[in-house]
């Protein structure tokens, strides 16, 4: 039985061919040798983003024997998964499913592989410039001022490429993904206008940390929760071939996830001196980020009612299934931390690291992979040569980066009772500097958190490893794929 | 899920369940009963009878829950008959790669009819609100009566060794901001919102504010180039020097003791 068209049959782009997708250097690329090369892409960084990240969870525990600071490390490490990976690979799912939900051409697709090649030159750019010394130090991509600029201009690329391609579209209809994409590639230069307006000379620091945790949250949850969301609704009913469940909970999911940009970032600084207001604010605001995270997973949820058990033969929607509800658990773990209570504890502490990096090497790659996997076949006419890579890669990144989380968790909470309880001060009457005897409660934690991070990165070994032997060690077989006919015109301002 | 349904998807080649939400939005909108859709599409006579106009006819809806007063426009949910696909395109293909034929069939992944746009601006708006209530509105200057001012007098060293303390990524570890909270109690002065410290978020390392009233230059220098745990940084003897500058000029608590955190 072979796989269901995507398009009406008066639809010319609903014609199928096997591709292959090893042409892609060379040839002139169409779209889903667009989406391939950032599948490609994403794989390789997210391989560097995990050795880095590893290196920083091991330099928290071992500062003095890590070759760079932990500063440095996990500046590196965010700067390569978010905008590496997360903005590379995610974009590859926009460029494969705008075709497929618009019966248009993608607008300018050598444009969009430009924007592709920029990125990543930026992003090595970027990571040299840390690594040598010369990053702007703001916290989570540690850049310098200069590289702020050429980066929005990049980040404009995937959402003129969106808007011109909707602008053509021939499918007056829109499915519930086309929201989540818009919304996302809207969203990210403007939210990184926000982390440049950062380096105004006329902002003072408590702006600049504002601007930082706006961003960093703003970034998981506009841009990760919100296209890899999106993109998976496409993943799950296209995959089997059943209707969304409800378009009006999905609306729901997009509204309040974009609501909810803000809040849990700022609620961070609780207690800080910024106006009093804002705690208040932020913790009630914040409710909208678990609120929007719960929609799109009840949503699948019930769009899955049924079909169970194919799960097991989908690598894909596990991956997205599994990181829809780590979102669930994530967005509530950070709405929670916003009340002042348990912000009292938990703030500055390594409790909004485990947010943070479960929300990014958790979250985000499972969901990216939700949609990789999917799409991988379909853009390559290859098939995933065995599902047991996927299927680690799953299993590896829910006990890795779960353990991780759980583990920074636990010592944010260590360290914020042992604080209350008088160490963090009295440690520097009995010891000087000495801040081990204060912070030696969490150590065991700390380690424990560097151990299940080397699990989590053989998992992203084992993404990489599905994306690289699909695309150059296939299976050919029947798969559909996008071509055009011959009526088929290239968008107008091609 | 019946006989009928099976044999209406069979006819139409289309997967039982969205048979059946279809049909159920069909009668919903025709007055008819199910069964009678259902058995019209089992028998192939609806497809030409039960046929929405062609500009709402192809889709099915992507949510099973249209309300019944939706408009008619979006409420044609009727699956059309299996046929062949207007332009099957037909390309040279690699002989180890075989091709494959799609068949016709109404699609799952087109939704309602709405604006693009209207998103787009929705989305502008919503990004606007939030920024103006969540980041500029915390960030303006607010009005402290009798607190002294938060910024540090720091030498021409001491601002280079501010820059030094950035890009080496120090306030990743380590916060420049105090609390009135239990848990800052004897960090320093209370940091206020004009500070010209380096707040941070994290607090791995020991929080500065008031490191130069703590520690001496030497040790402060000690502990920089790898002692007590602390990552050995390798800096210039000039970088060194202003940022032991910095950090010995960081003295928030000296005759501030209103302010202090503890009191």
């Amino acid at each position: 039985m072979l796989p269901p068209s995507l398009f009406a049959p008066r639809n010319p782009l609903a014609a199928t061919q096997t591709a292959d997708i090893r042409a892609f250097l060379g040839a002139g690329a169409d779209e889903d040798r667009v989406a391939a090369a950032h599948f490609l892409v994403g794989a390789l960084f997210l391989v560097l983003a995990g050795g880095l990240q590893l290196l920083a969870l091991f330099s928290l525990r071992f500062a003095g024997l890590s070759p760079l600071s932990f500063g440095r490390l996990e500046s590196m490490a965010n700067l390569t998964v978010m905008f590496g990976f997360l903005v590379v690979s995610l974009t590859g799912g926009i460029y494969y499913v705008l075709p497929r939900l618009t019966g248009a051409r993608l607008w300018r697709k050598e444009l969009a592989l430009t924007g592709l090649l920029l990125t990543t030159g930026l992003v090595v750019l970027g990571l040299l410039s840390v690594v040598l010394g010369f990053g702007g130090g703001r916290q989570p991509l540690g850049l310098p001022w200069w590289l702020h600029p050429p980066m929005i201009a990049v980040l404009a690329i995937p959402f003129a490429v969106t808007m011109m391609t909707i602008r053509h579209r021939e499918e007056k209809r829109s499915f519930v993904t086309l929201w989540f994409v818009i919304g996302g590639v809207t969203w990210l230069p403007l939210l990184y206008l926000i982390y440049l307006a950062g380096d105004l000379p006329f902002i003072t620091a408590l702006g600049v940390n504002y601007s930082d945790l706006f961003f960093s949250a703003g970034f998981v949850t506009l841009w990760v929760y919100t296209v890899g969301s999106g993109l998976f609704y496409y993943t799950v009913v296209k995959e089997l071939d059943i209707p969304l469940a409800s378009r009006q909970l999905a609306s729901v999911g997009f509204w309040s996830l974009g609501f909810a940009a803000a809040w849990w970032g700022v609620a961070q600084m609780v207690f800080g001196p910024g106006p009093g207001w804002v705690s208040g604010v932020a913790a009630s605001l914040g409710l909208a980020f678990p609120i929007g995270a719960l929609a799109n997973a009840s949503n699948v949820s019930m769009t899955l009612q049924g079909n169970w058990e194919k799960l097991t033969k989908k690598p894909g929607l596990s991956s997205g299934v599994i990181g829809l509800f780590l979102g669930v658990a994530v967005a509530t773990l950070a709405s929670f931390a916003s009340f002042p209570s348990i912000g009292s504890v938990a703030a500055l502490t390594a409790y909004w690291e485990a947010i943070e990096y479960a929300a990014l090497f958790g979250v985000g790659v499972l969901l990216t992979a939700g949609v990789t996997f999917e799409a991988l076949p379909r853009v390559s006419g290859l098939e995933i040569r065995t599902l047991d890579r996927p299927r680690s890669f799953n299993r590896l990144t829910v006990i890795g980066v779960g353990g991780v989380m759980v583990s920074l968790l636990a010592a944010g909470l260590v360290s914020g009772y042992s604080w209350i309880a008088g160490s963090n001060s009295a440690a520097y009457v009995d010891a000087g500097e000495g801040w081990a005897a204060g912070a030696g409660a969490a150590d065991v934690l700390l380690l424990f958190a560097f151990g299940f991070g080397i699990v989590a990165f053989l998992g992203q070994l084992a993404y990489a490893a599905t994306v690289f032997g699909t695309i150059f060690n296939g299976r050919p077989v029947p798969q559909e794929v996008l071509v055009y006919g011959d009526d088929v015109e290239a968008s107008p301002d091609e | 899920m019946s006989e009928l349904s099976a044999a209406a998807a069979e006819a139409l080649g289309i997967p039982e369940a969205i048979v059946v939400r279809s049909a159920a939005a069909r009668a919903t909108e025709t007055g008819m009963t199910v069964d009678d859709v259902l058995q019209a599409w089992a028998g192939g006579e609806a497809a030409s009878a039960g046929a929405a106009p062609p500009a709402t006819e192809a889709p099915l809806p992507d949510s099973g829950d249209t309300p019944p007063d939706a408009p008619a426009e979006e409420e044609a949910e009727a699956p059309t008959p299996t046929a062949p696909p207007e332009t099957e395109t037909v390309t040279p293909l690699p002989a180890a790669m075989p091709a494959t034929t799609v068949s016709g069939r109404p699609p799952v992944l087109v939704g309602k009819t709405d604006n693009p746009l209207a998103v787009l601006i929705g989305a502008v708006a919503l990004f606007t609100a939030v920024l103006l209530v969540g980041l500029v509105g915390p960030a303006l200057p607010t009005e402290s009566p009798g607190a002294r001012s938060g910024e540090l007098p720091f030498t021409e060293s001491a601002e280079s060794g501010h820059q030094l303390f950035l890009s080496t990524g120090c306030a990743a570890c380590h916060t420049q901001l105090v609390r009135p909270v239990v848990a800052d109690v004897g960090l320093g002065a209370v940091t206020l919102n004009d500070s010209n410290q380096v707040l941070g978020t994290r607090r791995f390392g020991p929080d500065l504010s008031d490191v130069g009233t703590r520690l001496s230059g030497s040790q402060i220098e000690a502990t920089v180039t790898g002692f007590a745990g602390h990552p050995g940084l390798r800096l210039s003897r000039a970088d060194l020097d202003d940022l032991v500058a910095y950090l010995t000029e960081s003295k928030t608590s000296v005759g501030t003791g209103e302010g202090d955190a503890g009191s």
